[in-house]
């Protein structure tokens, strides 16, 4: 295991107070990681601080040793994001919103290709079925899809950009118990799963804490500021308490 | 003082501006002389009684196909340009480029003072500069139409949602990519629509050059209007309002039809093709009709103005007198074609009378405002109600269209409800209807004072007053240094009122309780005519 992320005394200023304080944090490669917090508690900043859409007030925040919002376009590939508003493009089918995610790996010709519907994609297709979603759903339009429809497409998206640091922020909050489960494992696997590869390296943000027995690795989040690090088996009643009082 | 809930409220303020018509008329009147009388009888007459000769409709056909050459090709390169200079204007586009952002205040800068020029100056100004051609009224139409273009795109792409782009950039594609891939889509709906809006302009824009002279069914309007031949007029205008009527119609079903539900993948190659095919087809068309298209563009010398020169032609003008009188046509104009409207229709709001308004008004956009104003001249003096009242009465046209449509758009519960309530016929129109559209009809009557200020060039080089008679008779005798300070004076008040006119937008547009802009006139569906 390697040293992936690196957050040296990361803090985010916002509306006079403290969206992080102080973080350090170190995330080795092959890691599960589960962020656990109450609404507010920093989850949210903190993913976006590990794709470099935050750029810390002071402090810094490293990717394999290069500071993370200084990222050129190929290295930007190894993080990926399912974000919490999922951030589909409404006028596009399934399939070319899956393979938006791969857009990362080809140029402009392609990009337009794909929308006007010239790319098939046989690793999108198998990102979708990893989600449980039937091939039939290919050319629906995103605005036809149900809530839960619309998060596995953000997921099949995220699995189609092969990256190395799977970001997830709440990615199971419209989905059913089963798909939960599904997802999660998804998530957790290590290496292939449907015959596509899962990034190594995960970080989950949660609002369920009874989720996080699967993970390596649990941390919790309170005020912008981290109140326990620690291996999932040495978490607490009291560890989950001090977060969510 | 204003107290609160005294204020006057939207729908009341949708009716004060037809007060205009009040000092309009008045003036009009008092210069009205009956001689002209018969000959104004004549042509109303002649409506029912167009021309039928063969040799007459021949013309008046050959015309059409010439206008409607013209604008389609005018139509593709604007759209296409404008599109180009609306993304490099976008601040989304630049944003990905750290050390570029600066480009999109260059592009912004380059496209706001074509736009600020009504295509006649660019017209009368071109074919000063190169004599009768007909790429002089394709490039008269495509300079301001760019802009126009390229600014509502820019709009268009800094209000959409720009998170999956970001989400897309984050990820590793390249912003290029980012950019097409996740704005790109939702902007083809939007252009479609308003590409429709600027085809139906650009057809009345290359009529109204015709009126000048440039040829196709504007030339032959003038002509008959000119020697007083209203039945062979009549045979151009019907040929026209069938042409119009039919091309509304068209683009309002492409318009709904698009609204359900656009497919990226099946429309937009084939719609690409199509297009680039009409245009081949238009230059072949104009060959046909022995218009030589492919005549090259030969510059005439002139003698660029000394700096002496352009001071002494700032110090030669009365520019209160003729600024004031710009801006009067305006106000006057304005007030016609925002406030009649909703005159118009509590009237009688009933279905037999608004379609007999809509006839009317389909008619009123026909007419183009400089023949609107020659008409006029038949019974009365040059003068700045001539002017206004001209103008005012061809956007009446396109501003009761609007309400009409927007009226019909509507759930109409409330109308319900209040004439279940036992509301009047009158009442239940102006409470249940009108009420809910007034405030994005008077935001949109804002914009329409932009179009406005720029056509007072068209009708004040007929009327004989303001700064497009002053223009037109400074272009006639090549003064070049008093043609520059005209257009810089007509870009300042154009960049003056828009800059109101936005202001008077923002506010009408966003509801305070809500925080929402209505949907009804959102800009993004009627900032286009």
């Amino acid at each position: 295991m390697r040293t992936i992320v690196e957050l040296r005394n990361v803090s985010i200023k916002g509306k006079g107070q403290y969206r992080l304080k102080n973080i350090h944090l170190n995330i080795e490669s092959q890691e599960r990681i589960a962020l656990l917090g109450k609404s507010g508690a920093g989850k949210t900043t903190l993913i976006q601080v590990l794709n470099g859409t935050l750029v810390p007030d002071c402090g810094e925040a490293k990717w394999k040793g290069l500071e993370i919002h200084r990222l050129s376009q190929r290295k930007r590939q190894s993080i990926g994001t399912l974000w919490q508003d999922l951030r589909l493009i409404e006028e596009l089918t399934v399939i070319q919103n899956i393979n938006s995610g791969s857009l990362g790996r080809h140029n402009l010709i392609w990009a337009i290709g794909n929308l006007l519907g010239f790319i098939d994609n046989e690793h999108g297709l198998n990102c979708l079925s990893a989600v449980g979603l039937s091939n039939e759903k290919i050319h629906s339009s995103i605005m036809e899809l149900s809530g839960g429809q619309k998060q596995r497409v953000a997921i099949a998206r995220l699995l189609n950009q092969k990256s190395e640091l799977l970001l997830a922020d709440e990615p199971i909050s419209n989905l059913d118990p089963v798909l939960v489960d599904d997802i999660l494992n998804l998530f957790l696997s290590s290496g292939r799963y449907y015959s596509i590869d899962v990034p190594e390296t995960a970080i989950v943000s949660l609002h369920r804490p009874d989720l996080i027995h699967n993970f390596s690795r649990v941390i919790g989040l309170k005020e912008g500021q981290i109140v326990f690090d620690q291996s999932t088996k040495n978490i607490s009643k009291e560890d989950l308490k001090s977060i969510y009082q | 003082m204003t107290e609160k809930g005294k204020s006057l409220s939207a729908p009341i303020l949708a009716f004060l501006p037809a007060i205009a018509l009040i000092p309009v008329l008045s003036e009009i009147f008092k210069e009205v002389h009956g001689g002209g009388l018969h000959l104004l009888g004549k042509f109303a007459l002649a409506s029912f009684q167009p021309s039928l000769d063969p040799l007459i409709i021949q013309h008046a056909f050959r015309g059409l196909q010439i206008t409607i050459a013209t604008a389609l090709i005018s139509w593709t390169i604007s759209m296409c340009a404008g599109s180009l200079l609306g993304v490099l204007s976008s601040n989304v586009f630049w944003r990905s480029y750290r050390n570029l952002g600066w480009l999109s205040s260059v592009f912004n800068s380059l496209i706001s003072i074509p736009r600020s020029i009504h295509e006649l100056v660019w017209g009368l100004l071109l074919l000063q500069l190169f004599g009768l051609n007909p790429w002089v009224a394709i490039v008269a139409i495509c300079i301001p139409y760019s802009a126009l273009v390229a600014r509502v795109l820019r709009d268009q792409l800094e209000s959409l949602d720009h998170r999956p782009m970001v989400a897309i950039t984050k990820n590793g594609a390249s912003p290029i990519s980012a950019f097409f891939t996740a704005l790109m889509p939702a902007m083809v709906p939007i252009m479609t629509t308003y590409g429709s809006y600027r085809l139906e302009c650009a057809l009345r824009g290359a009529t109204l050059l015709g009126v000048f002279g440039l040829g196709g069914i504007g030339t032959e309007l003038q002509l008959t209007l000119q020697s007083l031949e209203f039945n062979e007029m009549w045979t151009s205008l019907w040929m026209l309002g069938v042409l119009m009527f039919g091309l509304e119609k068209t683009m309002a079903q492409i318009r709904k039809r698009q609204a359900k539900s656009i497919n990226l993948q099946k429309f937009l190659l084939p719609g690409l093709f199509i297009i680039m095919g009409l245009f081949i087809l238009c230059f072949l068309w104009l060959q046909i009709l022995e218009v030589d298209i492919l005549s090259t563009l030969r510059m005439h010398p002139i003698t660029l103005p000394q700096s002496k020169e352009l001071i002494k032609a700032i110090y030669s003008f009365k520019y209160f007198e003729l600024i004031f009188n710009t801006l009067l046509i305006m106000v006057l104009a304005t007030g016609i074609a925002v406030g009649l409207p909703p005159v118009m229709l509590i009237l009688f709001p009933t279905k037999k009378w608004v379609t007999a308004l809509n006839i009317l008004w389909s008619f009123l956009r026909l007419i183009p405002p400089p023949l609107s104003a020659l008409l006029l001249l038949l019974i009365t003096t040059p003068s700045v109600s001539v002017a206004a009242l001209a103008l005012g009465i061809h956007n009446l046209g396109i501003m009761g269209r609007l309400l009409k449509e927007g009226l019909e758009s509507q759930n109409n519960a409330q109308h319900q409800a209040m004439l279940s309530a036992g509301a009047g016929m009158r009442g239940a129109w102006l409470y249940g209807l009108f009420s809910k559209q007034s405030k994005s009809y008077l935001a949109y009557g804002a914009y329409r004072a932009d179009v406005i200020v720029r056509e007072t060039s068209v009708v004040g080089v007929i009327g004989g007053v303001g700064l497009g008679w002053q223009l037109q008779e400074s272009l006639s005798s090549f003064g070049w240094s008093e043609v520059i300070v005209i257009i810089a004076i007509y870009i300042f008040i154009t960049r003056g009122v828009e800059t109101v006119s936005n202001n008077i937008r923002k506010t009408l547009l966003i509801d305070p309780t809500k925080t929402q802009i209505n949907n009804v006139f959102q800009p993004n569906r009627f900032v286009f005519q």
